[in-house]
């Protein structure tokens, strides 16, 4: 037989109790690391997205489009690492969508060549159709943007009806490439005919991939400023964490304060059980249980709830996450992280202090506490 | 075994004191019944409040087996109460989710306890009280409501409940106060007979306003205005 007095044995028995509290807890879990989760979707959103600039360093000149020579020239011969390509290529652009609203996205003008190293550079693929031919009114998409815009092979992706997808003639979806990455591609010789700005833009690779951000660094300060701007990863997180930076503090403070109430309302709620424990606890001292078992008794009671709580929020957060992740979010490639560490990490503190709280009402309730009252019945 | 020594016990009462117990001196010895008699609001339950260590005297002591309670730590008394004391209170108290015989179980420390404590005990593992508790509880006329809950129980079965864990493992001394007070007369003969006849070596100290209820005590002393009437 189990020990009458270990705490399962009141948690399971007064379920009318147990229930509301872990509720309480897994409903908080859920609703932070929902919250959590969806923010950082968005950042998340963003590197995925741009995610293709990790594995090149993209210049443009400013101003004078007659310097996109000199910089291929200073490109090549100061470079701090071995290169592998120094590409041409021209860009145009299209919209795709994210779940704060439309975005632009590059779509990048390559020889057919430039285009297959182009995807062999951020991991490779197989790809369902072809690429476009040179000069002719066609587009690859690999396959988030054609799941995020909805385009099979075949579709128009462009076109001159389409004024935020604008092409004079109507481009058409001949690839599909399959792979992680964001990538819309059209011949060369099709944007220089027909899109503005005439301006060649480079891509840079290094040689080996491990030094491309070394290669990004060095142009952004050697390059960057008055005679061109740069495309680079680095600056990509960057300017994200600046973006998002306001906004996570404003999280942080709205989490603190759900957690606050949270506590109070928890705190509250326990505090009203445990006086209707108090004959119970007059009872055990009466006959012999000190203060200290019952308190510890009663906090490894609240610690069990507040931990299953807990594991139970992060369950259920995990679940729901990935129903909305398969259900909303993939179909349009947006993206969730139901892995998000950060999500569960900003609900640690719900558990932790509705415990702190809990530990706090119970030693106040025990300090000046006694039994004898309890048994006389002048407390009950 | 337990030795009151000019105990008083004075409460206060919004800037008045109140004597519950005045400059009382008693000794129980082993094995004794000792009865308790007086009038409502004597001092009776305070002087075994005093005796079981729940209260300590405001002035003079009261010592078990020559060590006085109030030099002991807090923890020490409750282990004390645990292992040696038993009690039996006027109101039936027992815990509503646990049923009959888990209840009866709550009264004693686990094995595991006792050996932490350095209390020597006979039992084997964990909760090995059990056979004794259902024996306890079967010769209570309750063999078949080992499970019950309380709220299935009459208040005469809770008492004799509250009886088996008073009694159980077997303890130096079991106060009741007022066991009886809530019950018929039938029931409350029944009850004391219970308690006497299962105490074992053990002794009784019980607190009652009705004589009758004392006539197997070894001994009556009398309380009135929280002083020692007589010794009978
Ligand atoms: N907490 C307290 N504060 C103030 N006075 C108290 C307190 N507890 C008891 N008293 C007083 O002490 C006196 C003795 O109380 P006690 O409970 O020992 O009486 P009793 O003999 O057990 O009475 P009864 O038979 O009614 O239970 C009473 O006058 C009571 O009013
Ligand atoms: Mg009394």
């Amino acid at each position: 037989m189990r020990n009458p007095l270990a705490p399962t044995v009141f948690l399971l028995r007064n379920t009318s109790k147990t229930l509301p509290l872990i509720g309480v807890i897994v409903l908080a879990v859920m609703l932070i690391g929902g919250i959590v989760a969806i923010m950082d979707s968005i950042p998340l959103s963003i590197r995925t997205t741009y995610g293709y600039s990790k594995a090149y360093l993209g210049v443009s000149p400013r101003g004078n489009m007659a310097m996109t020579p000199i910089l291929r020239h200073i490109v090549k011969t100061e470079s701090p690492v071995p290169l592998g390509r120094v590409m041409t290529c021209r860009v145009s652009d299209c919209e795709v969508k994210s779940i704060v609203g439309p975005w632009r996205f590059a779509v990048i003008g390559l020889s057919q060549d430039d285009m297959s190293y182009y995807l062999d550079r951020l991991g490779g693929c197989t790809i369902t159709g072809r690429l476009p031919l040179p000069g002719k009114a066609e587009a690859l998409l690999s396959e988030p943007v054609a799941r995020n815009l909805g385009k099979k092979l075949g579709d128009v992706f462009l076109g001159p009806t389409d004024s935020n997808n604008y092409s004079p003639n109507e481009v058409r979806v001949v690839g599909i490439a399959h792979m992680k990455p964001w990538v819309a591609l059209a011949p060369i010789e099709y944007l220089e005919k027909y899109h503005f700005p005439p301006i060649d833009l480079l891509i840079v690779t290094a040689k080996d991939i491990r030094q491309q951000d070394k290669l990004d660094h060095w142009a952004y300060e050697r390059l960057g400023g008055e005679m061109a701007r740069t495309y680079t990863y680095f600056r990509l997180e960057i300017e994200t964490a600046d973006m998002f930076k306001i906004l996570y503090t404003i999280l942080n403070v709205v989490i603190a304060l759900l957690v606050v109430v949270i506590t109070l309302m928890m705190a509250m709620l326990m505090n009203i059980y445990q006086s209707q424990r108090l004959q119970e606890f007059g009872l055990l001292q009466a006959l012999g249980y000190a203060r200290k078992r019952l308190m510890r008794r009663v906090l490894s009671e609240t610690a069990l709830v507040v931990a299953g709580g807990w594991i139970l929020g992060v369950v259920s957060a995990f679940l729901l996450m990935t129903v909305v992740k398969v259900l909303l979010m993939d179909p349009r490639a947006f993206m969730l992280d139901p892995f998000d560490r950060q999500a569960y990490l900003y609900s640690v503190p719900v558990p932790i202090a509705i415990f702190l709280a809990a530990t706090w009402t119970i030693a106040l309730r025990f300090r000046r506490f006694d039994p004898v009252g309890v048994v006389e019945r002048r407390l009950v | 075994m337990i030795e009151v020594r000019n105990a008083s016990l004075v409460y206060d009462d919004h800037g008045r004191q109140v004597f519950a117990c005045h400059d009382l001196t008693l000794e129980l010895k082993d094995g004794e019944f000792l009865g308790i008699l007086g009038p409502s609001g004597s001092g009776k339950s305070s002087l075994l409040y005093l005796m079981c260590g729940l209260k300590t005297p405001t002035s003079g002591e009261v010592a078990y087996r020559g060590r006085t309670l109030s030099s002991m730590s807090e923890d020490e008394r409750a282990e004390l109460r645990l292992r040696q004391f038993g009690f039996v209170f006027q109101y039936p108290y027992l815990l509503g989710y646990l049923s009959a015989l888990e209840n009866v179980l709550v009264g004693t420390p686990t094995n595991g306890e006792a050996k932490k404590s350095g209390i020597s005990s006979p039992w084997t593992n964990g909760w090995a009280t059990e056979p004794a508790a259902r024996e306890l509880l079967t010769g209570l006329g309750l063999g078949d409501k080992l499970h019950r809950m309380p709220f299935e129980l009459s208040g005469g079965e809770k008492q004799r409940v509250c009886i088996a864990r008073a009694l159980l493992g077997g303890r130096e001394v079991v106060f009741a106060d007022e066991p009886t007070a809530n019950l018929d007369h039938v029931n409350g003969v029944a009850v004391v007979e219970t308690l006497v006849a299962n105490r074992g070596s053990g002794s009784l100290v019980m607190v009652t306003h009705d004589p009758t209820m004392l006539e197997k005590a070894d001994r009556v002393v009398t309380i009135s205005d929280g002083r020692l009437a007589a010794s009978l």
